[in-house]
Parts: structure tokens; C-alpha cells; sequence
């Protein structure tokens, strides 16, 4: 029919260019779905965007609710079954009284926009001081009440730790910040530290494991008064309640981090140290080592760059962007001579403690041990690192990181309630129960560690 | 024009697409094509069908992962991890305890006998002020104030819904700063030391512990977990109570002439570390134990107090009903504050911060700037509260943000907004930070000049 419209050879030609272009109609088709699923093309989205669409649209019209499979995501279903009535306002309304299903992202609001940091200015945590030191020692002389020594030996440490102003992405991880921060509350009232809890993002650049060093910065030039800050992340936990750090030991050093010389120095292994809990004394020295140490860190393309010269250097790093720990191992191996004389790498106690060989041996501790040792016997803190318990994904199961931390809780807490005459029933309990009874003549009774009056937090007599 | 000779054109990936192309129906008459010609040609086709088919599948596979043919096995390893995971908050989130089958259940209270704190002390006062003479390193005031125990605490287990645990590490972070700012000591109770004196009474155990364990403590502050610091400069004067033992905020004309049941509240109060603070301890518990004790109590309670709804006896209610019925006995102790907010109803203070930061300015502790925050009635913890959730939580926000302002301020930065949790600069850095501490650091406020009571 075609042909006669035509013309016999006009429709020939035609078929013939047909027959040609069908080819490369089909490489072009196959070219375009191939690009669409891996780059993805904007507003148009990807074939596994059209395809949840559209399984949505029949699924949604077949009247079946797709259960959506995310790992931590909040479960609903048993909690609104068990409610009683009064929600009937429906979720999600400004008039619920229900806290289950609702999103607090509805509430926060910025009301100013990110600062654009200048791409051209390298980057630097502050503007230089060169004079530290003096500035401090005058104040220090003119505010005589405020002084850096609390006692003869020991000096005025704050402990910093913090996390993200926004909710846990993982429906317990508040609760283990909470139990953390409040661990971490006891150890310091026992032995006279003062707490910060960070909750601020002080520089959008260094975000992540990199906002310790301007918060770091921060509070060491506000608080002259400090002699040490000491650093702890916030799935570190207390597991020696007794032990108080050696700080005479580290009168000629300013920087004090658990780790082996050998696996700094000589070896350049990534985990030669551990940047989870150091001291880091109030002084020009440390202002140096911190700008020394930022260059690392600013997010984007220095943090990439940098993380993959830090797994090229570095013995058994894996690949990923630049993190404050291989930085410092990087900084020490390269520039022992500038800096190594005043870095204390302890390891005669875990001022780091990996839980992963030690969360096991609680019993055998409690069996043969005692608080106060702070090494492998009785470790002084319990670092859980890579368990995440505030996000969604953690480098361990779930069920192991989230018990762990709640036996290592509770062997720290047990230290702390025995002051009171009680227990927790077992490791794994949350119960408590009485191990020594109420008495009409409390102050006779001593607790057997003796941290109710320990010495580390008797003050100076002479003081007022 | 025969078929053989057309040549491919563009693509050579195999040689015999071309002959695809030239299907025998383009010569339509007078052309006689061999039969196994047209098998080949039909083969051919049918070869480069299948091909581009394959590759099609492929690319979708790749893509979508269509159905059971695709990632299933990752699918049931995701669908494991789900369930594991769900299964196991679930075993973190409930009450259960995995030692409990082998206990055998506690004994019930034997409703005659009158419950005890514990066994009755007498000569508190005497052993206090021995063991402070002999315990020189250890005084009951410190850099000139006297020593002060902020108690506060949560249940063990997690809230019922995570943003109410959110909210518990905020109002701790609030505390905390508080605290170091004025040199208080913090304790954060997680243990339900008496079994019977359970919820908003598990407050008397501890804080009767708390006295017996640390005679240097002059006085042990409770605060409620829902209650926030707002006024981070405001010191308490505490020189104004000299001669009482229990300060508490509240209304004496509710308390005698009402008998409202809100007269006072024991969010948060202090209490001296003495005989007559155990003594009054004593008297208050006996309506606590749960059970039939308490909803008994509760009656007594709704009966005589006014407005008060029915429900089981809590600490407040039955402080109020003690200290009016035994009012000579107690309240010449007993200090009613109301001249700054010891504890504040949030209700009418979350929506003037704005018109605070404008007009006044911290240190006042009163309705100009209140001194704590309380959110009484919002529960976050847990699964519904007295108010819509909306309301509670945008009030807690800016709460937290209106006090952590004052704290950030010595740092230089501020909250972009009170319902921001991201932060701004206030003031550039400088290579001289000493001049800023003195002038912004609270605690050097208070060493120069003295708050005024």
C-alpha cells in the first residue's frame, strides 16, 4: 500500500535508511537507559525511581501498604496498636499529643543562611597567636581565683566530649549518648573534672571527626584557667571509676595520647594512636600542633585528597577521606623532631581501651581484680569504636555494639552505686539491687572503694 | 540492488545484520529467494533479537533489579537485618529484664505496717558536724558558698519514643552547663533504688542517700528532667535561707487558703542536709509505696485537695497535704519562693523570649527572665503528654536554644534562630581571646560583684 503511495523505489530507499537507522536507534535507546541508571538524569530520576513510582501507583490502587525496608527505621505498628483513642486527632497534625511519628525536622528552622567559606583562602583555624603563653601566665597572676592547680598535683582538667544537635538517626542512639554522658558525669565528679557537653557545630568546614580541633581551640583559648583538656568521644565509655590519671608523669609533656611509639614511628600504622580520649595542655605548644594539624581537614576536596595520601602513606589504612587520627599519625611520623619530645604515647593504661578485647572479660575482672588499675586488669575506659550507635550503620552488629555498651555501662555504674550500698542484679541488667543494708549510724560505714571521700578530690585546706 | 551486495553502512559489530535488514518482503515480486537463504536471514534475525533482548534484561537488571530474578539474595540478607535489628530494640526498648525468670517475685508490702525510708536516724545534725571537723579536706562550703548536689535523673530504660531521649540529653547538656558555671556537683540517677517508691517518688530514696553518703553536701538541689536552666547567670541566695530547711516554689495563699493541689511544686526545691530534712523525708513517704497504699492515698488526696483530678497519690500532692495538715509542725522551715522562678510554668514564659532578649537582660531569675524553664505536662519520655506534641517540643527547642545562647556567648557564637541547631559567629576571633573571658565569662560576673538577693 505504502509502496503504491510512494512509489516502488522512493518506498525502497526508505525501507532501506530504515533498516540502517533501526541499529543505531536501538544502541541510542540502550545508550540513554544505560546512562538514566547510573548517572541519573535530574528531574527525570532513574529507572528504579520510575519503577518504585509505578509498583507504588498499582500497589496504592491494589489497596496493599508497602512496608517500607530501611535497617533502624522506627517501628510503628505495635506501639499506635496498643494506644488507646486519644490520638484520633491523626498523626501528624498540629494537634496530636502523640510523640510516636513525629518528625522534629518539621520544627527546626534555620533562620539564616551557610556562611560560603572563600575557596581561594587556605584554611586556618583562627588567626595566628604567637604569645599564648605569656597572655596566660598574666592572667593567670591577676586572677589568683581562678587558679590552674587544684591540688599539688593535679591540675584543672575539663573533659569535652559531645554530639550532633539533631536526633540519632538510630531510635536508641539518644539513650546511649544519654547513659554515656551521664558515665561519664560520675567519673568526673569523683575525681574533681569539670564537664562539656558540645552540642554546636563551630566551623561547617570541619565537620565530622574534624570539629574537635576548632572546638578544642575554642575552649582552650576561653578558659586560660584550664591546664588540660581532655578530649573524649562520645561512645567512649568509664570503666575504672577509681583511677586517677598519673598527671605528675606528664609535667614535661602537652600532648597525651594512648598508642606505641613503635606503631607511630617506625611502623606508620594508622592505629598507632588513637585520637578518641588525649590530654592536650593549655599552651602555645598546642595552639601550634592544632593549626598543624587542621590543613587535613576541611571538607570536600582537601579531606579526599588528603585521605588518599594518608592510605598511600600509612600502613593498613583503608581508603576513605582524611580522618583526624591518620592525620596525626601522619604529622608525628613526618615531623618527629618538631613535635615528638613533648607527645606522651601511653599505653601502661588504656586511656583508649578497644572494647573489642575487653568487653568479654568483665566477669573475669570483677573475679580477679579490682578498680583503680586502669590497664588491661581493669581498664579505665572502653572505647567503642565503630559500633555508631547515634547512626544508621555501624562497622559491627548492631546486637553486639548496643549489648556490649550496656554491660560496659553497667560495670562502670556498679562502682558508682556501690558507693551506695547497691548493684546492678547482673551485667545486663538495668534493675539494681541492695548489697548492704540501711544503718541509724550511715557515717560509719566505709564503701569499699573508697571513692565517697577519695583523696583526688580532697580540696586544699588552706582554701577557702 | 540484490541483497548480497548491501553493505552495512555504520556498525560492523556482526556481519550479518545487514542481511536483518533485507527482509524478503522489500522484494516483492518476480524474485525468487532460496528457502535456506530465508532460514539463515530468519535466524540471523532472530540471533540479533535475542542479543539485543539479553542486553536489555541486563541493563535493567542492573538498573532496577527487577523482581525475584534480580538481588534477591541480598534482599532476604536486608529483609534478616531488618527483622534482627527490629527484634532486638524492641528487647532493648521494653521493661523486661533478662535475669528475671530466675528470681522468685518479691514479697508485697504488708499494707499495715507503715512503710520506712530506712532504719530512723536521730542525731543527724551532731554526726554531721563531727565528721565535718574531722574532715577538714572535705567542707561544706566552697570558695564561699555553700556546697550544693544537683540531683536529677530518667527511668533505666529507653523513652518510648527516641526524640523524648533526644530531649533528656539536651536538658543534662543544659544542666551541665549550668553547673560548671556555678560550681555545683552533679548526680544523674538512672537506678530505681526502692522498688516501691517508684516514678516521681523514686526521688526520696536517693536524695535521703545522698544526705546520709555526702555530709560535706549543705544542700541537695532535685531537679526534674523536663525542667531547664534559662537563666544561666542567676545564682540562688541561697544567704536569704538561713534559717530554713526546704525551699520550694510556690504560693502561700494557694497552699493555705486554697488547698490547691499546685500550690507548690516539687520540680524543683532544695533541702538542707539535716535532722529535720530526714525527719520531714520520713513523713512525706508513707503515701508513696505502690499499689493500694498509693491509690488509697490518692483518694485521701483528690478529697482534700482542690483540683485535683483522681488518680494515684504523687509526691507534690501529698508534700502540700502534709505541710498543711501538720502546718505548725514543718513550716516554719519551709520557704515558699515565688519572687523568682524556681520553677517555671512553661506555658506562659516559652512565648516572650523574644521580648526578654529585647528589653532585659540574665541574672534576674524572675517573669523578666525566668531562672528555670519547667515543662510540666509535656512528658516527652513518654508516649503522649498533657499538650500537643507540636507545641512542646518547638517550646523545649527554643528553651534549650534561649539558655544555650548565653552559654555559647563566652565562645563567640549564637543560634541562628531559637529553633535553629545550627550556630553563627557573634564576634570574630582575635589573637588577644583574654580581653572577651573577663568580660563575657559568668563566673568572673559573680567573683567582682555580688548578686543581689
Amino acid at each position: 500500500m505504502m509502496e503504491r503511495c510512494l512509489g516502488a523505489y522512493r518506498w525502497r530507499r526508505m525501507q532501506r535508511a530504515f533498516r540502517q537507522f533501526k541499529v543505531t536507534i536501538i544502541c541510542l535507546l540502550l545508550t540513554i537507559v544505560v546512562l538514566r541508571g547510573t548517572i541519573g538524569a535530574g528531574k527525570f530520576g532513574t529507572p528504579e525511581q520510575d519503577y518504585l513510582e509505578i509498583r507504588d501507583h498499582l500497589i496504592h490502587t491494589s489497596r496493599k501498604r508497602a512496608e517500607p525496608h530501611r535497617v533502624l527505621e522506627e517501628v510503628q505498628p505495635q506501639q499506635t496498636m496498643a494506644s488507646d483513642s486519644s490520638s484520633s486527632g491523626g498523626g501528624g497534625s498540629a494537634t496530636t499529643n502523640s510523640y510516636t511519628e513525629f518528625d522534629i525536622n518539621t520544627i527546626l528552622k534555620d533562620e539564616e543562611p551557610d556562611d560560603k567559606p572563600d575557596p581561594n583562602k587556605p584554611y586556618s583555624l583562627g588567626p595566628k597567636i604567637s604569645d599564648w603563653d605569656e597572655q596566660r601566665a598574666t592572667w593567670l597572676k591577676e586572677n589568683p581565683q581562678f587558679p590552674n592547680f587544684i591540688g599539688p598535683n593535679k591540675p584543672r582538667v575539663l573533659l569535652v566530649t559531645g554530639s550532633s544537635p539533631k536526633p540519632c538517626e538510630n531510635p536508641v542512639g539518644d539513650h546511649y549518648l544519654l547513659k554515656s554522658i551521664k558515665n561519664k558525669i560520675d567519673y568526673c565528679r569523683l575525681h574533681g573534672v569539670e564537664v562539656f557537653y558540645n552540642m554546636a557545630l563551630l566551623d561547617a568546614e570541619m565537620a565530622g571527626f574534624w570539629a574537635k580541633l576548632p572546638l578544642i581551640r575554642k575552649l582552650l583559648l576561653s578558659h586560660p584557667e584550664i591546664e588540660f583538656l581532655w578530649w573524649m568521644d562520645s561512645d567512649a565509655m568509664f570503666t575504672d571509676m577509681a583511677f586517677e590519671v598519673p598527671w605528675e608523669r606528664y609535667r614535661d609533656s602537652n600532648f597525651v595520647m594512648h598508642g606505641w611509639n613503635e606503631m607511630v614511628y617506625d611502623e606508620k600504622n594508622w592505629i598507632g594512636l588513637n585520637t578518641g580520649s588525649f590530654l592536650l595542655r593549655n599552651c602555645q605548644w598546642s595552639l601550634d600542633i592544632l593549626d598543624s594539624w587542621a590543613p587535613m581537614g576541611p571538607k570536600g576536596k582537601v579531606r579526599e585528597e588528603a585521605g588518599k595520601i594518608l592510605t598511600r602513606e600509612l600502613k593498613n589504612r583503608p581508603v576513605f577521606e582524611a580522618d583526624d587520627q591518620s592525620a596525626m599519625v601522619y604529622l608525628l611520623a613526618t615531623q618527629r623532631d618538631k613535635w615528638g619530645d613533648k607527645v606522651y604515647l601511653e599505653n601502661a593504661y588504656y586511656l583508649h581501651g578497644y572494647w573489642g578485647i575487653l568487653v568479654d572479660r568483665y566477669e573475669e575482672m570483677i573475679e580477679n581484680y579490682h578498680p583503680g588499675l586502669g590497664d588491661h586488669r581493669w581498664p579505665l575506659v572502653t572505647h567503642f569504636v565503630g559500633c555508631k550507635p547515634c547512626g544508621k550503620f555501624g562497622d559491627y552488629p548492631v546486637e553486639r555494639c548496643l549489648k556490649q555498651m550496656d554491660r560496659a555501662f553497667n560495670f562502670g555504674d556498679n562502682q558508682i552505686l556501690q558507693m551506695y550500698g547497691f548493684t546492678h542484679k547482673s551485667l545486663a541488667s538495668r534493675r539494681v539491687k541492695r548489697v548492704r543494708n540501711e544503718t541509724s549510724n550511715p557515717l560509719e560505714v566505709k564503701d569499699e572503694l573508697g571513692l565517697l571521700h577519695p583523696a583526688f578530690k580532697a580540696v586544699k585546706v588552706s582554701s577557702s | 540492488m540484490g541483497q548480497d551486495s548491501f553493505t552495512p553502512q555504520k556498525r560492523n559489530t556482526s556481519s550479518t545484520l545487514p542481511t536483518v535488514a533485507t527482509n524478503g518482503s522489500m522484494y516483492s515480486t518476480g524474485r525468487v529467494v532460496p528457502r535456506g537463504r530465508k532460514i539463515h536471514k530468519t535466524f540471523n534475525n532472530i540471533k540479533i533479537t535475542v542479543l539485543c533482548g539479553f542486553v536489555t534484561i541486563l541493563v535493567l537488571r542492573g538498573t532496577i533489579g527487577v523482581g525475584n530474578f534480580g538481588s534477591s539474595e541480598a534482599d532476604t540478607v536486608n529483609q534478616n537485618i531488618i527483622e534482627e535489628t527490629n527484634r532486638i530494640l524492641a528487647e532493648i526498648r521494653s521493661d523486661s529484664d533478662p535475669t528475671d525468670p530466675n528470681e522468685p517475685p518479691e514479697p508485697d508490702l504488708n499494707p499495715n505496717v507503715t512503710y520506712t525510708l530506712g532504719p530512723k536516724i536521730e542525731n543527724w545534725d551532731i554526726s554531721r558536724k563531727t565528721w565535718l571537723e574531722s574532715n577538714s579536706e572535705f567542707p561544706n562550703h566552697v570558695n564561699g558558698k555553700p556546697r550544693i548536689l544537683l540531683l536529677t535523673g530518667s527511668p533505666p530504660n529507653p523513652c518510648d519514643n527516641p526524640i523524648g531521649d533526644h530531649y533528656l540529653l539536651k536538658a543534662v547538656k543544659n544542666k551541665i552547663d549550668y553547673c560548671r558555671i556555678h560550681g555545683i556537683e552533679i548526680v544523674y540517677n538512672m537506678a530505681h533504688l526502692d522498688k516501691e517508691l517508684a516514678g516521681y517518688w523514686a526521688k526520696l530514696p536517693m536524695i535521703r542517700r545522698l544526705m546520709l553518703s555526702h555530709p560535706e553536701v549543705e544542700w541537695i538541689w532535685w531537679m526534674d528532667s523536663d525542667a531547664l536552666f534559662t537563666d544561666m547567670v542567676f545564682e540562688i541566695p541561697l544567704s536569704k535561707y538561713g534559717n530554713h530547711n526546704l525551699v520550694i516554689h510556690g504560693y502561700p495563699d494557694l497552699l493555705f487558703d486554697q488547698k490547691s493541689w499546685i500550690a507548690l511544686n516539687t520540680g524543683s526545691f532544695l533541702f538542707r542536709n539535716c535532722q529535720w530534712s530526714l525527719d520531714l523525708l520520713d513523713a512525706w513517704a508513707p503515701m508513696g509505696p505502690k499499689g493500694p497504699i498509693r491509690d488509697e492515698a490518692g483518694k485521701i488526696l483528690t478529697a482534700n485537695l482542690k483540683g485535683r483530678p483522681a488518680f494515684e497519690a504523687d509526691d507534690q500532692s501529698a508534700l502540700i497535704y502534709l505541710l498543711i495538715s501538720q502546718k505548725n509542725e514543718w513550716m516554719d522551715k519551709v520557704f515558699v519562693e515565688n519572687s523568682y522562678y524556681l520553677h517555671g510554668y512553661w506555658a506562659g514564659l516559652v512565648d516572650r523570649y523574644e521580648e526578654m532578649l529585647e528589653k532585659y537582660h540574665p541574672g534576674l531569675g524572675d517573669e523578666r527572665w525566668p531562672f528555670v524553664t519547667h515543662f510540666v505536662g509535656c512528658k516527652p519520655c513518654g508516649s503522649y503528654g498533657d499538650y500537643p506534641v507540636e507545641r512542646c517540643l518547638r517550646s523545649m527547642e527554643r528553651a534549650f536554644n534561649f539558655a544555650d545562647n548565653q552559654v555559647l556567648k563566652l565562645y563567640g557564637f549564637s543560634h541562628r534562630g531559637l529553633l535553629s541547631p545550627k550556630i553563627r559567629r557573634i564576634r570574630n576571633e582575635t589573637i588577644t581571646p583574654l580581653q572577651y573571658v573577663d568580660q563575657f565569662d559568668v563566673r568572673h560576673h559573680h567573683v567582682s560583684s555580688k548578686p543581689q538577693s
